[in-house]
């Protein structure tokens, strides 16, 4: 069910509230009543591994998908046809092959109800935006992996939409392009609101306001990155990796640096310590280590990830 | 708490739309009225572009274009080298006479005459040589290099000079020469008599006992086989229109571009029309084209350009509502080449598009006919051409045709468009 309620943006700025959404597929519940809420000019990111409801939620926003239970609130009447103020760039990357980048930025933006020119102008400063003018007349087809991304980016934003929904905006993109199109983000989070589904915890780390981490279907957590970092103990973390030879005393190991640090845990040959200035120790943890007898093959130290939030809360990595 | 319910559901129009889609290049101009969101400028982006897209996938065009022209080649090929034409080979022993001081030769006068000479409307199908020697000339028909020998004898001359002035009643022997097992020899003997009893009678301006007076039904007299199959070979070429049609809808399922025009304003009664649009056009090049490439290898039409134009345009309108359901069928453009053979299968050999054919009646509505073939839409459009093209008919004889092509063709496109709509339009 889609509503309106407009005594939520009043209140805490709320653009839309989902309410114990769920969403079946036959058997399968890509989404598991989830409730959360996004605000206006937020960048809220979905972070959850690949087939968690992450795009399925995004459909079921967008229209396209029809919940099977549970209410998605809009604050504003106008919202009632949202697909008139939301820009969607897909997981996929999805244009016209057989239009050039300009063509079909026109195309769209004619589509939305564009005048003629004002969709050609708007075309052309999104392709200047993106760094794609240059290729303002060569076909779609004919781009590189990461042109066809920002193109795709493009063509979500021609109708200069106020939600802007980003599922992966970064996969498949090199170093350069990555660094284009997360600035371009930065820039429009100003004056829109930004969902972006990843499962690229740097992605959503560096660019997210706020980070829904969402699992099954449901949503575990929901904060700020720092907070949700903080979430599971402040500090930094230290990765020592171990020649065992065949060793299997590495629970007294554990014991003793346990002495020395708050969390210690081994994984296989992997020593992992989780401790407030942690830097002042490594000293005597190396120390430790070789009095045991163990070869250390290599040392890594790095801070909380989120990564290393989700590992907490689903006892498995991202990408399983 | 106050809430309003909101309907979220993908634009779809609520207008009774099937029927201006039947009509959808009239609804490009009506479009704005009926539809409240509709725009004339939205639609021209949706002609602009899926033109742009049908002229980049040339081999598509090229196939949907070209298929017609290149079949009606091959129908002229196939009928020239099976017309039938005899060989008759002509001896003139003929001496002549000589009357009023000058020298008349009636065995010339023949041969001269049977070489241009035309029974009413239907050209006679003998090709004359002439040879001087008897022997020589049976030794040819011997070797198969003709099919009837005639020797026109020394007195040839004398004998129509004695008839026409009455000096006597005498036969004029005139010698057939042949192998009697030969149909060849036999047709070929039929017209040759037929051409010296002709002559004959007018050399000696005697009457005719029997004069048969044949009329032909329009132009069907000048009508051979290669012009009975060219009104199916106009309409195989809108036929073609069914892969380029069901490809210009699929491909926008294939690249997911739907998901973009969902998402924007535009209806489907707009998505349709603008692509219908499109498609009717190449639809109505491709039969003028086929025709022209008919013309220029001498078929002979009859009837108004403005009623095959019309027809063409209906056609193309019902092909492309076939379409729709075929692109419901299918999800990728290689699905579509190899589904869509069957059903063009069905439209070219049993609509009477490749061949001329006559279905069995299941039922007749007020005295017009339906066959099991009359299901599809070309069988109508082909007789409607027929009637046109070959018989002279006028609009109005045409009507019943035009009716069933329409109800044919609304028939499609309902199960068309929520065949389409609910496969790749659908909200699920």
């Amino acid at each position: 069910m889609v509503k309106v309620n407009a005594k939520l943006y009043s209140k805490n700025k709320i653009l839309i509230h989902l309410s114990n959404l769920k969403k079946n597929f036959g058997s399968l519940t890509a989404v598991d009543g989830l409730s959360l809420e996004i605000l206006k000019g937020e960048i809220l990111g979905f972070l959850g591994p690949n087939g968690a409801g992450k795009t399925t939620t995004i459909n079921m926003i967008c229209g396209l998908s029809q919940p099977t239970s549970g209410e998605i609130i809009f604050s504003n009447n106008k919202y009632k046809n949202i697909k008139n103020h939301i820009g969607i760039c897909p997981q996929e990357n999805i244009f016209w092959p057989k239009l050039t980048c300009l063509e079909q930025l026109e195309f769209m933006g004619e589509m939305y109800g564009k005048a003629g020119k004002v969709s050609r102008d708007r075309s052309k400063k999104l392709l200047e935006l993106m760094g794609l003018s240059e290729k303002s007349n060569v076909l779609a087809s004919k781009l590189s992996g990461g042109m066809k991304r920002r193109l795709n980016i493009c063509l979500a934003l021609i109708h200069d939409p106020e939600i802007l929904v980003l599922d992966e905006p970064e996969a498949g993109l090199d170093p350069q392009s990555r660094i284009l199109v997360r600035n371009f983000i930065k820039s429009l989070a100003t004056e829109k609101t930004i969902i972006l589904t990843t499962h690229n915890m740097d992605e959503a780390d560096r660019l997210a306001d706020r980070v829904a981490i969402i699992d099954y279907g449901k949503l575990l957590l929901l904060d700020t990155p720092d907070s949700l970092k903080k979430s599971i103990g402040e500090g930094d973390i230290l990765e020592v990796e171990l020649d065992q030879d065949g060793r299997e005393n590495t629970d007294v190991l554990v014991k003793n640096l346990n002495q020395i640090c708050d969390k210690v845990k081994i994984n296989r040959t992997t020593l992992m310590i989780k401790s407030k200035n942690l830097i002042e120790s490594v000293s005597e943890i190396t120390t430790q280590i070789k009095r045991m007898d163990f070869k250390i093959k290599e040392v890594k130290m790095r801070e909380n990830t989120l990564e290393d939030v989700f590992i907490h809360l689903t006892g498995r990595k991202l990408r399983e | 708490m106050e809430y309003w319910i909101v309907e979220t559901k993908i634009q779809q129009s609520n207008t009774p739309f099937f029927l201006f889609c039947i009509l959808n290049f009239i609804s490009a101009l009506v479009l704005p009225i009926i539809q409240k969101d509709a725009t004339p400028m939205k639609l021209l982006s949706i002609i602009k572009k899926s033109l742009k897209e049908q002229i980049r996938n040339f081999w598509i065009l090229l196939l949907t274009v070209s298929m017609a022209p290149f079949f009606v080649f091959v129908y002229y090929l196939i009928t020239e080298a099976s017309k039938p034409h005899y060989d008759l080979l002509v001896v003139n022993l003929d001496a002549g006479i000589e009357y009023s001081s000058q020298k008349m030769n009636y065995g010339n006068l023949l041969i001269s005459a049977a070489q241009f000479v035309k029974k009413d409307s239907i050209s006679i199908p003998l090709k004359i040589k002439i040879d001087d020697d008897k022997s020589e000339a049976i030794k040819k028909l011997k070797n198969k290099k003709s099919d009837v020998l005639i020797i026109i004898p020394e007195d040839f001359s004398l004998s129509i000079h004695n008839l026409s002035t009455k000096k006597n009643n005498n036969s004029i022997n005139i010698e057939f020469i042949g192998d009697l097992t030969n149909v060849n020899y036999m047709i070929g003997a039929i017209w040759a008599n037929e051409l010296l009893n002709d002559f004959i009678f007018e050399a000696t301006q005697k009457t005719k006992l029997l004069k048969i007076k044949e009329t032909s039904l329009g132009i069907s007299g000048r009508v051979d086989d290669f012009n009975l199959c060219v009104p199916g070979l106009l309409i195989l070429s809108v036929i073609m229109l069914m892969f380029s049609a069901t490809i210009a809808f699929v491909t926008e399922v294939e690249n997911k571009t739907m998901l973009r025009l969902k998402l924007s304003k535009i209806s489907s009664l707009e998505f349709l029309t603008g692509v219908g649009f499109v498609q009717v056009l190449i639809g109505v090049i491709s039969i003028l084209l086929t025709l022209l490439v008919a013309v220029w290898l001498g078929f002979d039409y009859a009837g108004s350009i403005l009623v095959l134009i019309f027809i063409a345009v209906l056609t193309s309108i019902s092909i492309i509502a076939f379409s729709l359901l075929l692109a419901a069928c299918t999800k990728t453009v290689n699905e579509v080449l190899i589904v869509g053979n069957f059903p063009l299968f069905l439209f070219m050999f049993f609509t009477g598009a490749a061949f001329p054919m006559n279905g069995k009646e299941l039922f007749s509505v007020w005295g017009y006919s339906i066959s099991l073939q009359g299901l599809m839409s070309p069988t109508h459009a082909i007789s409607a051409l027929n009637k046109v093209l070959i018989l002279n008919m006028e609009f109005n004889d045409i009507i019943p045709e035009i009716i069933v092509l329409v109800v044919l063709t609304f028939f499609y496109f309902v199960i068309g468009v929520l065949s389409f709509q609910r496969r790749h339009m659908k909200v699920v």
